[in-house]
């Protein structure tokens, strides 16, 4: 075995398979915004790997930093080492709606079909179901990054027909006063960027065809895309489905556990 | 008043009048000046409008010990150590808090068309979202958008086409708090300000506001501070009071000078699932100490000196955060 060989099902969790995943979404010398959390992980994977010029942005107002230590959210001092600038949400933000962004990663506790994604409430917004945290930045960024990808635990209340709330645009999105459900591209005009470009989940990659609907691409070692469908509660389409997803490698296992989060800070 | 006032937080915090508007500096649990929020709270201030970029630990602890009347902001939680705000979620769900939600970028040019002195910003963010739907306009279902409080604006937002290049922009009403509390590295004597690291929003939350309240870990000659105006943020005159405190922002982390401390926001969410809970917490650790000399005492030389960042850093290496 050597390290560039693909893990053995068995010998990887499926938290290692959604960071790895998510990384190889990364093209070299593409501009990132990421956020707390896995997203982390991704972006400097594929900066060890695949991707070793692509630029991270934290929200908080850091660019290309390059931490020596993980940082546990976007605001942490440890994103500032080595940035190129450390400024603020006023600057990022500015960049973002600029059009500079080529990628984001994003989460969220609900997502329909379209990609639009719900970190408000679940069960209704007035009155109040659950309360979530809110939007933050997701919002802006699914707006406004040519192209974003989300990273969901995948069960049928999250994989939804209608978010209860809609945090975060994707590609058919209510055009306000009214709320008919339009393209993106008719809301956003000449300010329009691009959009969700896949999901990943514990069980599968999701991608969006041209009318802006989400296929199965990938789907997990483990994981029949019949057993997908069963955890969406919207109707998905399983005729793409490509093959597996591509696994991890011991090399991706040893940069995130060794080099990445030693601490044991995402991955327990 | 070209220079400010040295004061104690006491006296800072007298000067706040319940009803009023208030922004904060800092990002999530990061700089936030949670010793005035902590007098704010033994001080009993009632029906306080927060405006602000984004909430964490320090809103959901005005929000539960019953400070808050209205909230317009994009987000509340404490990051890796709590993933909602426990009071907030529980007052908005029984209905005893009015909740505005926009997103960051619009957050942020709100105090930015603030602290410009312009009516409102535009933005293509956040359009095709529900922040933008009408049923949703919670300051407008409260009837507080009739025009009588000339702080809060009369529509939550309004789309336009811009008359130059022919787009559909949101247009987002300025805000201009009465008060910014916000939570710095270091301010000269004659009240310049300086902060190390990130600034997040801490410039348009400042220059927003009527009046500024700085926080800071300490004051130093003035003539230190200006042998490099270029690292200051905001000059001595549109300070209005400043207040020296070190780790005045404990438990959220300040760069270059302490970490987070984790287990303490974690101890503190885990209380917030229920009202009596963070009602003993409060007790504890708001209530049961008459000011923050005593709160620090309580925390103990040893939790701070772990706490506190090596100079090359900006951060602990002492703090255990991870499972290994």
């Amino acid at each position: 075995m050597t390290n560039k060989d693909y893990v053995k099902p068995g010998d990887f969790k499926p938290i290692d398979l959604l960071a790895v995943a998510a990384a190889r979404e990364v093209n070299d010398g593409e501009v990132v915004f990421a956020g707390t959390g896995l997203p982390m992980l991704a972006i400097m994977l594929a900066q060890l790997t695949s991707a070793p010029s692509a630029v991270c942005i934290y929200e908080a107002g850091t660019v290309d930093g390059r931490p020596i230590s993980l940082p546990t959210s976007v605001g942490d001092a440890r994103c500032a080492y080595q940035a190129s600038i450390a400024s603020g949400l006023f600057d990022v933000f500015g960049q973002l709606q600029r059009g500079r962004v080529d990628l984001a990663f994003l989460g969220g506790a609900e997502i329909d079909q379209y990609g639009n994604v719900n970190t408000t409430a679940m069960g209704g917004y007035y009155p109040m179901g659950k309360r979530l945290t809110g939007s933050g930045g997701n919002n802006d960024i699914n707006a406004l990054a040519k192209r974003t990808v989300f990273i969901m635990i995948q069960e049928k209340r999250r994989f939804v027909e209608r978010c209860s709330y809609i945090t975060s645009p994707g590609w058919r999105i209510p055009k306000w006063p009214e709320g008919d459900f339009v393209h993106k591209r008719e809301v956003y005009g000449k300010a329009f960027r691009g959009g969700p470009g896949a999901v990943i989940s514990n069980m599968g990659v999701f991608r969006f065809d041209d009318d802006g609907i989400m296929y199965l691409d990938t789907v997990h070692p483990g994981f029949t895309p019949e057993q997908v469908k069963e955890n969406c509660s919207f109707d998905l389409n399983i005729s793409r489905v490509s093959g597996k997803t591509e696994l991890p490698t011991y090399r991706d296992l040893e940069l995130l556990y060794n080099d990445i989060d030693p601490e044991g800070i995402f991955l327990p | 008043m070209s220079r400010p006032e040295v004061v104690s937080l006491q006296e800072a915090i007298g000067l706040i009048n319940d009803g009023d508007m208030l922004t904060f500096g800092g990002f999530t649990i990061w700089r936030r000046p949670m010793a005035a929020i902590m007098e704010i709270i033994r001080q009993g201030k009632k029906d306080l409008h927060l405006v602000m970029v984004n909430g964490g630990t320090h809103d959901d602890m005005l929000v539960g010990a019953g400070c808050v009347k209205v909230w317009e902001s994009c987000w509340v939680g404490h990051e890796l150590y709590g993933k909602i705000g426990g009071n907030f979620s529980r007052r908005a769900e029984a209905g005893e808090i009015i909740y505005e939600d926009y997103s960051h970028v619009q957050m942020v040019y709100r105090l930015a068309a603030g602290a410009q002195g312009i009516p409102f910003m535009p933005t293509y963010a956040s359009m095709g979202s529900d922040v933008l739907n009408p049923e949703y306009d919670m300051l407008g279902k409260a009837g507080l958008r009739d025009g009588s409080n000339p702080k809060i604006p009369v529509r939550k937002y309004e789309m336009y086409r811009d008359p130059f290049y022919g787009t559909e922009v949101c247009l987002i009403p300025a805000a201009n708090p009465d008060w910014c509390i916000a939570h710095v590295n270091m301010v000269g004597s004659e009240g310049t300000v300086r902060v190390f690291g990130q600034k997040y929003s801490d410039e348009e939350a400042m220059k927003a506001a009527d009046k500024l309240i700085v926080i800071t870990e300490q004051i130093v000659p003035e003539e230190y501070i200006r042998r490099e105006p270029e690292r200051n943020l905001v000059p001595g005159h549109l300070v209005d009071y400043v207040v020296e405190l070190p780790w005045g922002a404990h438990p959220t982390g300040c760069f270059g000078s302490y970490e987070a401390d984790g287990a303490f926001i974690n101890n503190f969410f885990t209380s917030t699932r229920t009202q009596e809970g963070f009602d003993a917490w409060a007790e504890e650790w708001i209530f049961g100490v008459k000011d923050h000399e005593e709160y620090l005492n309580r925390l103990g030389v040893s939790r701070l000196e772990t706490l506190r960042a090596s100079v090359a850093l900006g951060y602990s290496t002492k703090v255990k955060r991870g499972s290994r």
